[in-house]
């Protein structure tokens, strides 16, 4: 109950900031619109070369999970950032539930909401284009679901490391296109890669929209590998913030200086 | 009465990032809260006020010695402690700007896990306590400074807890605000049973809320005492002396020496000497002055003493403050 009503406050709160800040949530939307609209006139080219149709396949599948990805991930950080700069983080701090567990109420609310933006996007951009993809949510939503559970670890980690530094903005910059990276190289090129966070998650989410496969069609194998690969990596990321904000006790780094 | 807030020997050091220099904030404080009480935690600038306040909070981690807030200790059960603490900490920032009134009231409630529903009544009571009932769905950037720190007490009361910290409540408030916010604590502290720590500049405030103060200085403590206890202590110390005739420059300058924060003021015929006394005995170094060149000392009278000039003495004056 005291969970739901955590989850409750934080996603309402996500909600109302959202709506008030109307004019950036829009230029937002119109951005990654624009983005789509260049992968889906085929302007993007990545990957294997093999058909130009699967080319623009690939980058538009790509594109959605990075940016997805890419939100999802600075997410906690840049809230703690914000809420230290407001003077608000110790307010949060004073609460017995746990910052941890608020933001994890939070990410939950704000990919929600994103979620819904991106498939409005997406049909927005195939409309326009012409080009249909298969988005098949019934397979796609509960892999993307377990992929998440990584990026959110990951979000943590940076959230850890923006109490103690503060200016990581920087840093964002540059591990965006690290993100990049990740996202767009294929498995099968980098093999290795599958042990990285959420790299196995993008490659199965685009296998199942191009080749249209549903959940049964997919090996257990696949999905047992990306449940392990996200748990280690939500659970690392607790790990992480949480002896972050240990040190930061310790030196007084919570409030403003 | 039972203790509900444990302070033992805690220490803070801070380093300064640019100049690695090691700032101690806090040396070896230790005091107990009793449930119920009201205590006032005095203090010049930097004395350490808002480190021990936030080290109570878990905020802040004490550097050594322990905390412990109803049975738990702060350091290894700092979230089933703070089920017990609510604050409003320094600064105006306690609050999101850019959400309303009472959406501020409900998201900090939400954040202790209690739904709207659940503290329905009690938003609808404080709006009208704290007189924000007409500004609820207005947004906290728009308050005046006085209206935000309202609420933000209104957000720590929300919370329910027994333990309320009050972190320099009336700092930047104009006079009219200040006195309504005073008055509005006062109710609180009347009606119900909550055990209140207010750090403040504004004696006022001290003087009529707390039951007891403790005044630190350097980050340490120089007095721990009941408020009453305290004014009582000074008053009986506290001299208005009429004199018949002016002082010699010889006499001013013994007073001076001897009594550096004495004043007096007076005519060609009559001199009044207003002075704290340290202990009892120096009236008569007092007196000698006088009796040198054959004072008259026409009056000896107690003066009244606030809590300001008690303050006063004991911070700025820097004398050894030793309890009779
Ligand atoms: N985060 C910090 N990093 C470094 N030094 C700090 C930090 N916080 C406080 N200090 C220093 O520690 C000392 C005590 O500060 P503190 O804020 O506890 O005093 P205070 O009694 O609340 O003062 P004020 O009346 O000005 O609010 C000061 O010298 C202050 O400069
Ligand atoms: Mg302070």
């Amino acid at each position: 109950m005291q969970w739901l009503n955590l989850l409750n406050a934080n996603f309402r709160k996500e909600y109302i900031e959202m709506k008030r800040y109307l004019p950036n949530t829009l230029a937002l939307l119109l951005t990654f619109y624009i983005i789509f609209l260049a992968a889906f006139f085929g302007i993007m080219f990545v990957g294997d070369p093999a058909s130009f149709e699967a080319n623009v396949q690939y980058s538009i599948v790509s594109v959605a999970f990075w940016s997805l990805t890419l939100m999802t991930m600075n997410f906690i950080g840049f809230s703690v950032v914000t809420e230290a700069m407001r003077g608000t983080l110790e307010q949060l701090y004073m609460s017995p539930m746990g910052v941890w567990k608020i933001m994890l109420t939070r990410i939950v609310g704000q990919f929600s909401l994103q979620l819904v933006m991106m498939v409005i996007l997406l049909f927005a951009a195939m409309l326009t284009s012409g080009q249909w993809l298969s988005l098949n949510p019934m397979t796609t939503i509960p892999i993307l679901t377990l992929t998440m559970i990584s990026i959110v670890g990951v979000s943590f980690m940076i959230a850890g490391l923006a109490i103690i530094v503060k200016q990581i903005q920087a840093f964002l910059q540059i591990f965006q296109f690290v993100l990049m990276a990740l996202v767009f190289i294929p498995l099968s090129v980098a093999p290795f890669l599958a042990f990285a966070p959420f790299v196995k998650g993008v490659d199965m989410v685009r296998m199942v929209m191009m080749e249209n496969l549903t959940l049964s069609a997919i090996p257990l194998a696949d999905f047992g590998f990306l449940l392990i690969n996200s748990m280690i990596y939500f659970i690392l990321g607790l790990f992480v913030f949480h002896r972050c904000e240990k040190l930061a006790m310790k030196k007084g780094l919570l409030g403003q200086y | 009465m039972e203790k509900i807030i444990e302070v033992r020997g805690i220490n803070k050091q801070y380093v300064k990032r640019k100049t690695k220099e090691v700032i101690t904030a806090v040396n070896d404080v230790s005091f107990d809260v009793h449930r119920g009480e009201v205590l006032g935690l005095l203090g010049p600038n930097g004395a350490g006020k808002t480190s021990t306040i936030k080290m109570i909070c878990g905020l802040l981690q004490a550097d050594a010695g322990s905390i412990h807030i109803n049975g738990l200790d702060i350091k290894k059960k700092r979230l089933k402690a703070l089920k017990h603490i609510s604050a409003v900490l320094e600064g105006n920032r306690n609050l999101y700007w850019r959400l309303t009134v009472r959406e501020n009231l409900e998201y900090f409630a939400g954040n202790r896990g209690l739904s709207r529903k659940d503290v329905k009544e009690q938003v609808e009571k404080l709006l009208k306590q704290f007189r924000l009932k007409e500004k609820e769905n207005e947004l906290v950037n728009g308050l005046s400074r006085g209206m935000q720190q309202k609420l933000a007490i209104a957000v720590a009361l929300l919370a329910n807890t027994e333990v309320i910290l009050l972190d320099e409540p009336t700092l930047g408030l104009d006079v009219e605000i200040s006195y309504e916010l005073r008055e509005i604590l006062k109710m609180i502290v009347k009606e119900e049973k909550r055990t209140i720590i207010i750090s403040s500049h504004d004696m006022p405030v001290v003087q009529e809320l707390c039951d007891r103060t403790i005044i630190i200085n350097k980050g340490t403590v120089v007095v721990d005492e009941k408020v009453e206890n305290l004014l009582k202590l000074f008053e009986t110390r506290a001299y208005s002396i009429k004199l018949g005739g002016t002082l010699s420059v010889a006499q001013e300058q013994q007073l001076l020496v001897k009594f550096p924060l004495c004043t007096y003021e007076g005519s060609s015929h009559e001199t009044v000497v207003n002075i704290n006394l340290e202990k009892s005995e120096d009236i008569y170094d007092l007196f000698d002055i006088f009796k040198a060149e054959g004072t008259v000392v026409e009056s000896i009278d107690r003066t009244t003493i606030d809590f300001e000039q008690v303050f006063m003495e004991i911070v700025k004056g820097e004398k050894a403050y030793a309890m009779a």
